[in-house]
C-alpha cells in the first residue's frame, strides 16, 4: 500500500487572503515567502479567495505543475471548506487525505485584529505546524461495504407492519419478526381509536392481511430474535427457532417492539375491589359490547408523574377522554367523570376532541398529587371522594365503575433487544435514540432504527409516522447498495496491546471486541463500525491504539514544529 | 430552462427549515435527486432563530448547522433559496413544477459571503430574522451562519432620481448613502461613508462649491437638496475624535508627499490605509494648504480642520511642517529615501495686476493677505478697502478686511455680476455684511502720498465678444475714468504654483507652469513621481484636489505593489430627469422646500472670525435629508456602495427573477410555522406596552448572535430583568383566536425561563398556564429541574389584564389563581407571551399544489389514522408544523416519514 513516491514529500502551500478578511491583518505575501523556505515545500502561492473557481483551479494546477503529493491550504475553517479543498485534490489525482487544513482566519486574523504583526507571526507558526503534519500524511481509503438488500423489522404491531410495508413496497425483502402468534400487537386489545373513533380491528386486520400477502415480506410469528452479529450492510440474524428459515442476513434493522400498559399494584383498591379496572380492561369490555356502568369515574396519571415514575406517558389523557366519550355516546344518561392532573390534549385534534367530550357532558375535575382522590366503599367502590378546586371543597362522586388510567411502560423485550443488538436503554428503560432532538428514530449504531412506543409512548398516528421515518432511514443504505466506512478510524498495535478491555467498554459504537491471538488477548477494532471518535485511543493505558490521520507521530511533529 | 435529470427519481421539498432539511437529507441518502425550495435567502427556518432547544438545552445552531452544511454539500441536493413554487401540474410520479427564483442581485457564484458590502451599506431596515428587534442593511446576510452563505440585496423599487449628485462630484462621494444615514441620525456611519471618498467631510461640508447640488435631480422638481449643508452635519452632531483607527498591516514601502494641502493629505490618507509609511513635507508652519491659509476662519473653523488632519496623523502619517522641499530638503534626497513621491504643492503664488503704482504700500496681493491673516501674522488694513477680482478669494479678502476693522469695503470686478466666479451664496453673504460691489470696473493706476496709498483710478468696462475662457471680453470705455479714495487695495486675481523644486526632480511642466501628468493616473514623466491638485490643474476647488490626491494614491499603491497602474473607471456625466420623469416624481413625492441653515446675525459676526453658518440641528438635518429622492424609497437606494466594496465583483443590480421548471416524482411540503399576531389580544398590551414581548422575540434577545449579543434587556430602560412572567396560551386554546393547542409553548417557556436564569443567575420566573403539557421524553423531568434549580414557579391561572407601574415601568399582572380561586396581582419586570403558532402555508400555495387545508389552515391529510403524512393529492406529502402543531423531534420524525412515503410513492408503492 505504501506509495514510494510519497516518502519524498512535495508540499504545496496555498495561503488565502479571503479578500481582506485575512489579508488586511495577516501579511499574506510574507507568510507565503515564509512557507516557501519550509522543508519539503516546493510551491507556495497566495489567492484572493482560495475557495473561488480561480483558487480551486490554482490548487489543481499547482498539484500538476509542481508534482505535489501533499497540499496545505491556510484559510478559513475546515468545518465549511475542507470538503471543497479535499475534492480539489481528488480531482487532481491526489488522495484527499493528503490534504491538510490550517485555519488562519478564525485563529489569526479574527482574534488578533488589533495586533497584525502577531497575527502574521502566528499564521506562519500554524503553517509550519501544518506542513510538519502534511509531511507525514498517508493516503487513506474509505472502505466500501456491500449492503444486503433486505431488512429486519422486529415487532409485528401496527408500527412494525407499516415499517415493513413501506420497505417492501420499495422493493426490499423484509423479515418481520413477531413474538406472538398473531400480528397486531397491543391494538388487538383496543376497542376504538381516537380521534375518529374508528374500530382498531378495522385498522389492524387489513394491515395484517396486506403484510401476509406481500411477496416481499417474510413474517416470522411466535419468534424472537436470538442473536445478531455483524454491522450495517450485513447483519447476521438468528431467530430462536431452528431451521434454515431462522437464519438470514439483512442490511438494516428496524425495532418496533412497542410498550405495555402498567398494571396497577393495589392503587385505588385495584385487585381488591372488583369494579376497579384499567382503561385497557375497559376497552376489552366495551369491545365485547358490555356496558361500562351508569356512574363511571376515571382517575388519570395512576402510576405516572409520581416520584417513582416521573414521566408522562403522552397518550393516556386521550385514552381516558376517548373512552369517556364512547360511554357518553352510547349511553347519554351515564355520568362520566375524569379526575386528572394536567390534561395533555396537545395539538389540534386532541384539543377539539376534548372540547367535544365536554359538550357531550363528560365532567373534568382536576386533582393534585397533594390531595389524591379517595375510594369509598365496602367490598366494592361506591363513591370516590375528591377535592373540587372550583367549589373549594371535597365532593363525593357516585361510582359503579372506577377506571384507572395507567401509563405505558417499557416492554420486557427492551432488555433483550438491548442485549441482542447492543443498543442502549434510557433511564426509564425505553430504548435510547442517537439524539433526542435531531436523530429520534436512529440508534447511535449505524444501520439500526427505532420507532413506536419502544422508544417513547406514542399514539397510533405518531407511531405510523415514525414507522415511515425509520423505514426511510433503513431504506437509504439498501437503496444505495453500499455504505462507506469512515477512513479516519482507530487501529491497534497488537504487540503493545495488553488486552485489558478498557477500549471495549468505552467505545460508544460497539466497534471494539477483545479477541484471542493464541495465548494473548488483544483488542480488535471493526473498521466498518468505527467512527474515529478517538475515545479508545485516548483511554488506552498501553498507548496501543492510534487514529489514522491523527497518529502520534503526526501530532508530535506538529508540536515539535511549534516549539522549533 | 427545464431540469429533467433523473426525472422520476427527483423529489421537490418545499421549506428549508429543519423538517425540509431532514426530508431532503433522507431522500438524498436514498439516492434521489432533491430540489429544496426555500423562500428566504437561507435554509435553517425557525430553528435557526432559536437560542437553545428543550429539553437538552443544546444550542440550536450548533446542532442545526451541521445539517444545513450537509444539505448544502450533498451531491444529491440542489438548494433553491429565494425561491417559490409558482405552478404544479402533472401527477404522482410525473409532476412538473415551475419555480420562481427571485433575484438576489448578487452573483452567488462569485459572492464569498465576506460581508464587506454589508458594512458599507447605508440603508438600515428592521431585521426580520431578529423578529424586527435589531436591524440589518439593505444588502445583507440572512444571518451569521446562513447557508448558502451569500449576500442578497433587498431591492424593492427603483430609485426615482438618477443620483446625478454622485456623478457630478469630482470625488464621486456616495451622496444618497450618507444623506440616508443622516436622515436616520446615523452620524458616525455617515461620516465614515463620506470619508471613504473624502477625508475632510466636515471641512468640505463647509466650503465646497457643491457641484452635486447643482446636478441634484430634486432641483428639477422644487429645490435641490442642500447637500453641502447636510454633509457637515455628521461632524457637527458627532465627535470626530471618536473615530476609531483601523489596524493595518504595514507594507514597508515609504512615500514622500510634498504639500499638506487637500490633495497631499488625501493621498497620504489613502496610502496610510494601504499600509505604506507616509511622510508629508509642508513649507508653511501649519498643515492644511488652502484649507488652512486660503479659506478664512469664519467659513472653516481651525478646530474642525485640525480634527480632520489630526485623524490622518493618527493613521500614522508624519507631517513635517516648516520644511520647504528644494530649500530645506534636497529633491534628490527624497528620491533616494522614498519609494514614491507625490507632488501636491498647490498654487500659493499671487498674481500681479500689472498696473502703475502697484508697489505703493497699501497695495497687497490677496492670497498672501489671507495667508498672513490665517497664520496670525501682522497685517495692516486701513479704513477704506478695495478688493480687485470677482472670485471666491476676492470675497474672502473683502469679508476678512471687514472683520479686521475696515469701515468701507468695495469689490471691484471688471465684468458683470453674471460672470463673477464666486459662489452666489458667498456674494450674497458679503453684501449682507455691507460690502459694496463695483461691477464693470477695473483699476488703471494707484496714487500714493508719503509712500502711502490714497487713491485708485479706475475705468468703466463694457462687455464684448467672448474670449478664450468663453466669457465676454471686458473692454474699457474710453473717457469713463474715475477715482476712488482708498487706503488699502487687495488684488485677488488668481494663483500660480511655485514649481522650482519640481523641475529639479526632472518633471516636465506645461506652458502654464503646471506639472504635466497622465490625467488618468497622476503619473509624471519621472518614474515614481506623481502629482495632483492645483499644481496640475491650476487653481481649482478643494473637492477637486481631494479627488486628484486619491487618484494619485491609487496609482502610487499599484506602482508600489508592482501592479499595473490602471485607469480609474471613467465617471459618467450627471443625468437629468426627462420631463415625464419629473412629472412622475412630482406625483410620487410631495413638494417641499429646503430647510434654510441659520446664520450668526450680521452685526455680530463681522466683529470677529466666528463661524457664520450655524449648521443644522438634528431635526432640521433629518427634515432636509428626507427630501433626498433616492432616500425616500424602501429598501436598497441603489447607491452602489456595495458594488464599490465587493472585491469579487458579485453585485448585479439589474438581475431579474428567473423561472425554472423541474420534473419531480413527489413533493414534500414542509413550510413550517408562522407566528400569530397577538396584538389583537389587547388585555396583554403587546405592541402597546414596551416590556411585553413575544417568546420568539425573547429567543432572539438571548441568542448570542442576536441583536443584543445575548444580553436580555427590557426595552423601556435597558435594565436586565430579574423577575420575568411568562403567559401561556396567548391566542391558543382560545375560542376568540385559535382553538387548538400550539403544542410547544409549555416547554418553550420553561426553556426560556431557564435561559433567563443562565444568562443572569438568580432571575426568578413565573409561568402562568392552564395545563402544563410536557409529554415528550424527559419533559416532566425538565420541568422538575426548572422548579428546583432555576427559580421557576408555575402558576395555574389565566391573567386577565396587564397594567404598567408608571414609577418603574414594571408590569402588574391581574389574574385569578385557579387553585385558590382568588384574584391576585403580581408585579414583574418583563412579560413574555407564548404567542400561538400557525401553519405557514398560504391558500394560494395550497391552490397551486392542489392540496386542501383544514379550517385552521393546516394541511389536510387523507386519513388521519392510517395515512397521516399523505395530503389530499396523491404524491404530495406534508410534515412538520404545517402538518400539525409539533416540536422539533416530532417534526424531524415526520420529515423522515414523509421522505419514506415519497420514496415509496415514486418507486411504485402506494
Amino acid at each position: 500500500m505504501e506509495d514510494k513516491s510519497l516518502s519524498h514529500p512535495r508540499i504545496g502551500v496555498f495561503v488565502c487572503h479571503c479578500g481582506i478578511n485575512i489579508g488586511a491583518y495577516v501579511k499574506v505575501p510574507d507568510v507565503v515567502e515564509y512557507a516557501k523556505q519550509l522543508p519539503n515545500v516546493v510551491h507556495a502561492e497566495r489567492n484572493l479567495f482560495t475557495c473561488s473557481e480561480e483558487g480551486i483551479s490554482a490548487i489543481k494546477k499547482g498539484i500538476k505543475e509542481h508534482n505535489l503529493n501533499r497540499v496545505v491550504v491556510a484559510s478559513c475553517t475546515p468545518r465549511t471548506h475542507e470538503p471543497l479543498f479535499r475534492a480539489a485534490c481528488e480531482e487532481a489525482g491526489l488522495n484527499k487525505y493528503l490534504f491538510e487544513f490550517v485555519n488562519i482566519r478564525d485563529q489569526c486574523s479574527w482574534v488578533h485584529m488589533r495586533e497584525p504583526e502577531k497575527a502574521t507571526e502566528k499564521a506562519s507558526d500554524l503553517i509550519r505546524m501544518g506542513v510538519a503534519k502534511a509531511r507525514l500524511l498517508q493516503p487513506l481509503e474509505e472502505i466500501e461495504m456491500k449492503v444486503a438488500p433486505a431488512a429486519l423489522v422486529i415487532g409485528g404491531g401496527v408500527v412494525g407492519m407499516e415499517a415493513a410495508l413501506n420497505l417492501a413496497n420499495q422493493g426490499f425483502d423484509v423479515h418481520l419478526v413477531e413474538k406472538e402468534s398473531e400480528l397486531g400487537g397491543l391494538l388487538r386489545s383496543v376497542n376504538k381509536l381516537f380521534p375518529a373513533n374508528q374500530e382498531a380491528v378495522k385498522l389492524v386486520k387489513p394491515l395484517a392481511e396486506k403484510v401476509k400477502k406481500h411477496l416481499k415480506i417474510k413474517t416470522h410469528l411466535s419468534s424472537k430474535v436470538k442473536q445478531v452479529t455483524g454491522f450495517i450492510g450485513s447483519f447476521n440474524v438468528t431467530l430462536d427457532g431452528k431451521g434454515k428459515d431462522n437464519e438470514f442476513t439483512v442490511g438494516t434493522i428496524v425495532v418496533a417492539v412497542g410498550a405495555e400498559p402498567l398494571r396497577p399494584t393495589g392503587q385505588y383498591s385495584y385487585g381488591k375491589m372488583p369494579n376497579v379496572i384499567t382503561q385497557l380492561e375497559l376497552e376489552e369490555r366495551m369491545k365485547k359490547g358490555e356496558a361500562a356502568g351508569q356512574n363511571v369515574v376515571m382517575i388519570n396519571c395512576v402510576g405516572a408523574r409520581i416520584p417513582e415514575r416521573t414521566y408522562c406517558s403522552r397518550i393516556c389523557c386521550m385514552t381516558a377522554i376517548k373512552n369517556a366519550f364512547l360511554i357518553k355516546e352510547s349511553n347519554p344518561k351515564a355520568k362520566v367523570w375524569i379526575l386528572h392532573r394536567d390534561l395533555m390534549t396537545y395539538g389540534v385534534d386532541f384539543e377539539n376532541y376534548y372540547r367535544k367530550a365536554m359538550e357531550l357532558g363528560v365532567r373534568f375535575i382536576r386533582y393534585s398529587l397533594e390531595r389524591l382522590p379517595e375510594v369509598i366503599g365496602n367490598g366494592k367502590v361506591e363513591k370516590v371522594r375528591v377535592y373540587h378546586e372550583l367549589l373549594r371543597r371535597e365532593i363525593e362522586l357516585a361510582c359503579d365503575t372506577l377506571v384507572l388510567t395507567t401509563p405505558l411502560v417499557p416492554a420486557a423485550d427492551n432488555q433483550d433487544i438491548s442485549k441482542v443488538l447492543k443498543v442502549s436503554l434510557d433511564e426509564f428503560g425505553f430504548l435510547l435514540e442517537a439524539h433526542l432532538k435531531l436523530r429520534p428514530v436512529e440508534f447511535a449504531m449505524d444501520g439500526i432504527y427505532i420507532c413506536g412506543s419502544a422508544r417513547w409512548p406514542t399514539d397510533v398516528t405518531e407511531g405510523i409516522s415514525q414507522a415511515y421515518a425509520a423505514a426511510s432511514k433503513a431504506a437509504g443504505p439498501l437503496r444505495m447498495g453500499f455504505v462507506k466506512a469512515e477512513a479516519i478510524n482507530a487501529f491497534v498495535n497488537e504487540d503493545e496491546c495488553s488486552g485489558c478491555g478498557v477500549c471495549e467498554v468505552l467505545c460508544p459504537y460497539q466497534a471494539i471486541e477483545i479477541q484471542s491471538r493464541g495465548e494473548k488477548r488483544v483488542s480488535h477494532i471493526n473498521e466498518a463500525v468505527c467512527k474515529g471518535c478517538g475515545t479508545c485511543g485516548a483511554a488506552c493505558p498501553s498507548g496501543a491504539i492510534s487514529m489514522h490521520h491523527f497518529t502520534d507521530e503526526q501530532i508530535l511533529a506538529q508540536v515539535e514544529a511549534l516549539f522549533s | 430552462m427545464s431540469k429533467s435529470e433523473n426525472g422520476r427519481k427527483a423529489v421537490l421539498v418545499i421549506g428549508g427549515g429543519i423538517a425540509g432539511i431532514q426530508a431532503s437529507l433522507d431522500l438524498a441518502n436514498m439516492g434521489f435527486k432533491v430540489y429544496l425550495v426555500e423562500k428566504s435567502p437561507s435554509i435553517g427556518g425557525r430553528m435557526a432563530q432559536l437560542d437553545k432547544t428543550f429539553p437538552t438545552n443544546d444550542c440550536a445552531m450548533c446542532i442545526l448547522a451541521p445539517k444545513m452544511i450537509e444539505a448544502n454539500s450533498h451531491h444529491n441536493i440542489e438548494l433553491l433559496t429565494c425561491s417559490e413554487v409558482e405552478k404544479v401540474s402533472g401527477e404522482i410520479g410525473k409532476f412538473k413544477v415551475k419555480i420562481r427564483r427571485k433575484a438576489s442581485f448578487v452573483d452567488w457564484e462569485k459572492c464569498t459571503g465576506c460581508g464587506l458590502c454589508v458594512e458599507g451599506c447605508p440603508v438600515i431596515v428592521p431585521n426580520e430574522f431578529d423578529q424586527g428587534i435589531g436591524s440589518r442593511k439593505a444588502i445583507y446576510l440572512y444571518f451569521a451562519q446562513a447557508v448558502p452563505k451569500k449576500c442578497v440585496i433587498d431591492k424593492r423599487e427603483d430609485r426615482p432620481c438618477k443620483a446625478a449628485c454622485m456623478d457630478a462630484c469630482p470625488a464621486h462621494t456616495n451622496v444618497p448613502g450618507y444623506i440616508k444615514l443622516i436622515a436616520e441620525g446615523q452620524y458616525k456611519a455617515a461620516y465614515k461613508l463620506i470619508r471613504e471618498t473624502n477625508p475632510f467631510p466636515a471641512s468640505v461640508g463647509r466650503v465646497c462649491y457643491a457641484p452635486c447640488q447643482e446636478a441634484c435631480n430634486r432641483g428639477q422638481m422644487d429645490e435641490p437638496l442642500c447637500i453641502r449643508d447636510l454633509k457637515r452635519v455628521p461632524g457637527d452632531q458627532w465627535n470626530i475624535e471618536e473615530l476609531e483607527v483601523p489596524v493595518v498591516a504595514k507594507t514597508g514601502k515609504k512615500v514622500a508627499i510634498v504639500g499638506a494641502g487637500p490633495a497631499g493629505l488625501s493621498a497620504a490618507n489613502d496610502l496610510a490605509l494601504k499600509g505604506h509609511s507616509v511622510t508629508v513635507f509642508e513649507a508653511l508652519p501649519e498643515p492644511g494648504g488652502m484649507l488652512r491659509v486660503g479659506i478664512p476662519e469664519y467659513r472653516l473653523p481651525r478646530k474642525v480642520l485640525g480634527q480632520e488632519i489630526g485623524y490622518i496623523q493618527k493613521l500614522g502619517v508624519e507631517i513635517k511642517t516648516g520644511v520647504r522641499v528644494g530649500k530645506d530638503v534636497a529633491p534628490a534626497k527624497l528620491k533616494k529615501d522614498y519609494d514614491a513621491i507625490f507632488v501636491g504643492i498647490g498654487a500659493h503664488g499671487g498674481m500681479k495686476l500689472g498696473v502703475e503704482g502697484e508697489d505703493i504700500s497699501g497695495v497687497m496681493e490677496g492670497i498672501e493677505f489671507l495667508r498672513d491673516v490665517s497664520l496670525g501674522r501682522k497685517v495692516n488694513v486701513g479704513k477704506k478697502v478695495a478688493v480687485i477680482g470677482g472670485g471666491n478669494t476676492a470675497i474672502d479678502c473683502a469679508r476678512t478686511a471687514k472683520r479686521l476693522g475696515a469701515k468701507e469695503v468695495t469689490i471691484v470686478y471688471r465684468r458683470s455680476r453674471a460672470e463673477m466666479p464666486a459662489s452666489k451664496e458667498e456674494v450674497t453673504a458679503a453684501e449682507h455684511e455691507g460690502i459694496k460691489i463695483e461691477l464693470l470696473t477695473t483699476p488703471t493706476r494707484f496714487f500714493g502720498e508719503s509712500k502711502k496709498l490714497v487713491r485708485m483710478e479706475c475705468v468703466r468696462m463694457k462687455l464684448g465678444e467672448p474670449d478664450a475662457s468663453g466669457r465676454p471680453r471686458p473692454i474699457p470705455v474710453k473717457g469713463s475714468e474715475f477715482a476712488i479714495a482708498v487706503d488699502t487695495v487687495i488684488a485677488a486675481l488668481g494663483q500660480v504654483s511655485e514649481t522650482d523644486f519640481v523641475k529639479e526632480l526632472g518633471v516636465s511642466l506645461s506652458k502654464r507652469g503646471t506639472v504635466e501628468v497622465d490625467v488618468k493616473t497622476g503619473a509624471t514623466n519621472v518614474e515614481g513621481v506623481f502629482a495632483g491638485g492645483d499644481v496640475v490643474t491650476g487653481p481649482a476647488f478643494v473637492i477637486d484636489a481631494v479627488a486628484e490626491g486619491k487618484k494619485a494614491a491609487r496609482s502610487i499603491h499599484q506602482y508600489l505593489m508592482g501592479q499595473p497602474i490602471g485607469d480609474e473607471e471613467p465617471g459618467k456625466e450627471p443625468d437629468k430627469l426627462s420631463e415625464e420623469e419629473v412629472e412622475e416624481v412630482k406625483a410620487r413625492v410631495p413638494a417641499r422646500n429646503k430647510v434654510e441653515m441659520r446664520e450668526e446675525p450680521v452685526d455680530e459676526r463681522t466683529e470677529d472670525f466666528r463661524e457664520v453658518a450655524l449648521g443644522y440641528s438634528p431635526e432640521e438635518a433629518t427634515e432636509e435629508a428626507m427630501r433626498c429622492l433616492a432616500g425616500c424609497i424602501e429598501g436598497c437606494i441603489q447607491c452602489h456602495e456595495c458594488e464599490r466594496r465587493c472585491e469579487p465583483k458579485a453585485i448585479v443590480y439589474d438581475m431579474k427573477d428567473e423561472t425554472i421548471t423541474l420534473d419531480v416524482g413527489a413533493i414534500v411540503v414542509a413550510s413550517g410555522l408562522g407566528l400569530y399576531d397577538v396584538s389583537s389580544l389587547t388585555e396583554y398590551g403587546y405592541g402597546r406596552i414596551q416590556n411585553v414581548i413575544t417568546a420568539m422575540e425573547f429567543e432572539r434577545l438571548t441568542a448570542a448572535s442576536g441583536p443584543t449579543m445575548g444580553v436580555l434587556r427590557r426595552a423601556s430602560d435597558g435594565r436586565i430583568p430579574e423577575n420575568i412572567a411568562f403567559i401561556q396560551c396567548v391566542g391558543s386554546r382560545d375560542f376568540r383566536n385559535k382553538n387548538y393547542c400550539s403544542s410547544v409553548c409549555c416547554m418553550h417557556a420553561t426553556k426560556e425561563a431557564m435561559l433567563a436564569f443562565e444568562h443572569h443567575p438568580g432571575t426568578k420566573s413565573a409561568i402562568f398556564y392552564m395545563d402544563m403539557r410536557a409529554v415528550g421524553k424527559r419533559f416532566q423531568e425538565y420541568i422538575a429541574r426548572a422548579k428546583k434549580e432555576y427559580n421557576v414557579t408555575y402558576i395555574r391561572g389565566r391573567p386577565g389584564r396587564i397594567e404598567v407601574n408608571p414609577e418603574n415601568g414594571n408590569l402588574v399582572i391581574w389574574y385569578e389563581e385557579t387553585v385558590s380561586g382568588e384574584v391576585k396581582c403580581f408585579e414583574t419586570e418583563l412579560v413574555v407571551l407564548a404567542q400561538a403558532m400557525v401553519p405557514q402555508i398560504t391558500k394560494e400555495l395550497a391552490r397551486i399544489l392542489g392540496i386542501e387545508l383544514d379550517e385552521d389552515g393546516f394541511v389536510k391529510v387523507r386519513d388521519k389514522l392510517v395515512q397521516p403524512l399523505d395530503t389530499t393529492r396523491p404524491g404530495i406529502f406534508a410534515c412538520g408544523y404545517v402538518h400539525s402543531p409539533r416540536d422539533i423531534p416530532d417534526s424531524v420524525t415526520q420529515a423522515s416519514g414523509a421522505a419514506g412515503r415519497a420514496a415509496e410513492a415514486i418507486t411504485g408503492g402506494k
